[in-house]
């Protein structure tokens, strides 16, 4: 049968060259997004590479059917803030763009730039430019630079761009990309491995045929999911996705006051209903996606205003109650300064709230901290602070290395306020209110990425790339992931998956990256844990329950996890397993590291 | 928890589901008659492309938004914002692209039988003339060179007689309504970047290229 080709840009920074490969058969096995990340890295990152040097690769993945249904963008790279596998999705419309450009495998950026850079692509025109006007701009302000002089460039209104902004370029290593303002890939510091290669931003149009194999039949599963879903998401397009966080609060499984409490009258502040009626302009949607759950906000009264943003329960969470802000009149201007500076908003809120414990208990003073008063809700103080972050300076310069880093630095007995896993901030979530949280956060290879996205069926999604929030809809509709993701994928690029193809890819799309976190020093045993503080410090929900997680029964459901994703009781995968997925190829490396971490 | 039991302790299995046609009415209201036109709702619009899809793929077979006759234009101000903009099937006397056509009688042109604006594909000259699009205060009819490089605008998804609008139909927030004009429906007629900058009014005082009062605007400091 016809089956599609798939087209991988790639881009060497230090040689300023460009070529096009074919990855067609590595799309077939490997899917694309998250999965196909993984495999890059594996192949092109030599073990033990300092993310932020010019070894490290950036693959903007795409999937066969980004923009049919929800438009990911999955960036993959070392990460320098776990030191592990890193990976971040970008909503929005950047990927449906890369592949009307012809690049339906995405883009892989190699090498380092002397000087700041970035990428234009329209077509098959693709130039690496100068990019010093830029440098030190803020994400947007780059943007709307870039789109006025592309603008009168071509006379095209389109183009879609993918920027860093001062924070990435300053290498704190939980900086993010952004796209189109409020899309951003915020987890593991993927930004920050942009800023050291220099390269400020991508700009991309396309006018190409995107040439699926069976546009009817993709059509017809388009038009159902449009159908069927409108009830069911209907929530979302209302309120936006910082709504979960209310019902969180009420089940004990969102995070207050740096974890120290289940909850506070403060939580009841975060009420969607006043979000709404209140600040909400409209809402919007990605590339192909029936919902529109991106809700803006917009605040008109001085002082704090005029700004404008977007509140999800990514950038909302890890503050709001935990660090006692005082309803959305704060919240949301510290969430448009956040993207502002170009932060990720879930980890820097995790490192400050860690900041505020420490300093509510003496262990950091004023003096340590610049002279900055760093109490509860301290809009004014977390602002100050947030600057020196992003701009490290002073004790920002510190704190800008992360949860991973910094707690050694500062020592002092703060580490254990440190609520973090395998180096990012736990920062929204509170596992004690759910032992499903509780486990598929610990188990995620690649560190926290906001709860559970790191089950394979999340990581299937990322792969195709298909937006997660929609896999219960679609599970609802088409009776399974799977139910779904084969016909379409099938329609889409010709392929004759069944059901059985698709369980083994979803399985090999979760190994592949547990492998290559295992190999730059992963141990699923000794590091799929939690911070102590969630097994011996009790909390309590607002109708008086306890709620504590026991280390025996966390470690008898993790091995039942490890079982249900093919893997052996020590989370690792044996070697069977991986000659089954036709992953091999890792095993002489992964029983080398694995070595390795036993004698340190 | 298992696949089934994640489904059923969110409640979705209680859901009640809009399975068949029915939807939510909406595609059940008679169509106008005469006269009629896709009105556009800006503020409703939230980007998702379908439309463009769904326009693509019932007069080409194919998916592609470049051979699509309505187009969503997105801007930043400074929040992304979509816009739509499709031909208003314009009075006649509005009817500027008609107008500009060097050609006797005219490429782009009104046909009241079928109801709806009508481009004699093999008469057009293409993109190297494109003097509807220049006359069109909106840019509407649009040129594809690869392989359609002809003007391109709606036809309400006529066929035989019956038009039925398949942007419209897949549209999730109705923000698309085929209907009578209860105004000259030329007033629509309005180039998205302006409609861009009228939603951005909400967004006073903000200057474009800023989301925020900086923190050092508000209490001092450097």
């Amino acid at each position: 049968m016809d089956q599609m080709g798939f087209r991988l840009l790639e881009v060497d920074l230090t040689s300023q060259k460009t070529r096009v490969l074919d990855v067609t058969e590595e799309m077939r096995t490997f899917v694309g997004g998250r999965s196909l990340g993984a495999k890059i890295l594996w192949d092109r990152v030599p073990p033990k590479t300092d993310p932020l040097s010019g070894d490290n690769v950036v693959y903007v993945g795409l999937g066969p059917i980004t923009g049919l249904l929800g438009s990911v963008t999955n960036i993959s790279a070392k990460s320098p803030l776990t030191m592990l596998r890193g990976q971040s999705n970008l909503n929005g419309h950047f990927g449906m763009e890369l592949i009307y450009a012809g690049y339906n495998a995405g883009i892989l950026i190699t090498g380092k730039s002397e000087k700041p850079v970035y990428l234009y692509i329209k077509d098959d025109q693709v130039e690496i430019r100068d990019a010093s006007h830029l440098w030190g701009k803020s994400g947007l302000e780059s943007q709307q630079i870039l789109r006025k002089n592309l603008k009168k460039e071509i006379d095209d209104q389109n183009f879609r761009f993918m920027v860093i902004s001062p924070a990435a370029e300053n290498l704190v290593r939980n900086a993010d990309v952004c796209h189109d303002f409020y899309h951003h890939a915020a987890r593991l510091g993927m930004g920050t491995v942009l800023g050291s290669k220099k390269l400020k931003a991508i700009a991309v149009k396309g006018s190409k045929s995107p040439n699926y194999r069976h546009p009817d039949k993709v059509f017809e599963l388009i038009r159902r999911v449009f159908h069927e879903a409108r009830l069911y998401k209907a929530q979302h397009r209302r309120w936006g996705h910082s709504v979960s966080m209310s019902r969180r609060y009420h089940s004990t499984t969102e995070g207050v006051k740096n974890k120290q409490l289940g909850w506070d009258p403060m939580c009841d502040l975060f009420n969607p209903v006043l979000l709404e009626q209140q600040y909400k302009l409209w809402s919007d949607s990605c590339h192909g996606c029936l919902v529109g759950c991106k809700v803006p906000y917009f605040r008109r009264e001085p002082p704090l205003g005029p700004h404008v943003g977007e509140l999800r329960h990514d950038n909302a969470g890890g503050w709001s109650a935990n660090a006692m802000i005082a309803g959305y009149e704060l919240q949301t201007y510290l969430c448009s300064y956040v993207d502002h500076l170009g932060l990720d908003s879930e980890d820097v809120s995790g490192v400050v709230t860690w900041m505020m414990e420490c300093y509510e208990k003496g262990l950091v003073t004023k003096e340590d901290l610049d002279g900055i008063n760093l109490t509860w809700g301290n809009l004014e103080a977390i602002c100050a602070l947030l600057k020196k972050i992003a701009y490290r300076e002073g004790i920002g310069n510190i704190l800008a290395d992360g949860l991973k880093i910094a707690p050694g630095k500062i020592g002092k007995g703060t580490e254990r306020y440190a609520m973090t896993h395998k180096g990012v901030a736990i920062s929204s979530y509170e596992p004690r209110g759910s032992l499903s949280d509780a486990l598929e956060l610990a188990g995620t290879p690649v560190g926290e990425l906001h709860g559970g996205r790191g089950t394979p069926e999340r990581i299937m999604y990322d792969s195709l790339t298909t937006c997660s929030f929609l896999r219960r809809t679609l599970s609802k509709i088409f009776g399974s992931a799977g139910g779904w993701g084969v016909p379409m994928l099938n329609a889409a690029c010709g392929w004759d998956l069944t059901l059985e193809d698709w369980d083994k890819l979803t399985l090999r799309a979760a190994t592949m990256e547990r492998c290559y976190s295992m190999r730059e020093g992963y141990v699923p045993e000794r590091d799929d844990v939690l911070p102590k503080r969630f097994f011996k410090e009790t909390i309590y929900s607002k109708y008086g329950e306890p709620r504590i997680l026991k280390r025996e029964e966390f470690l008898e459901e993790r091995r039942r996890v490890y079982k249900s994703y093919g893997l052996q009781p020590n989370g690792t995968p044996s070697p069977d397993f991986l000659q089954e997925l036709g992953l091999e190829f890792t095993i002489p490396m992964l029983e080398k590291s694995l070595e390795r971490e036993k004698e340190s | 928890m298992n696949d089934e039991q994640k489904r059923q302790s969110s409640g979705l299995t209680k859901a009640s589901s809009s399975q068949g046609k029915e939807g939510w009415g909406m595609e059940n209201l008679p169509f106008p008659e005469g006269v009629a036109y896709i009105t556009t709702r800006w503020d409703l619009c939230i980007g998702c492309g379908a439309c463009e899809v769904a326009c693509s793929m019932a007069h080409y077979g194919v998916i592609n938004r470049e051979l699509s006759r309505i187009r969503i234009y997105r801007y930043l101000l400074p929040l992304p914002k979509s816009v739509q903009n499709v031909c208003s099937q314009c009075p006649e006397r509005e009817r500027e692209c008609q107008k500009a056509c060097p050609i006797d009688p005219p490429v782009i042109h009104y046909d009241e039988e079928v109801g709806h604006m009508v481009v004699d594909e093999d008469r057009c000259t293409g993109s190297a003339c494109g003097q509807c699009r220049e006359a069109c205060p909106a840019d509407v009819p649009r040129f594809y060179p690869p392989n359609h490089d002809f003007a391109m605008v709606c036809d309400l998804c006529e066929k035989e007689g019956e038009r039925r609008p398949q942007c419209v139909e897949i549209c999730p927030t109705q923000a698309l309504e085929f209907m009578t004009p209860t105004f000259p429906q030329h007033l629509e007629r309005i180039h998205p970047d302006e409609k861009a900058k009228c939603l951005g009014k909400r967004l006073y005082p903000l200057p474009k290229d800023r989301v925020i009062r900086l923190p050092e605007e508000i209490w001092g400091g450097e």
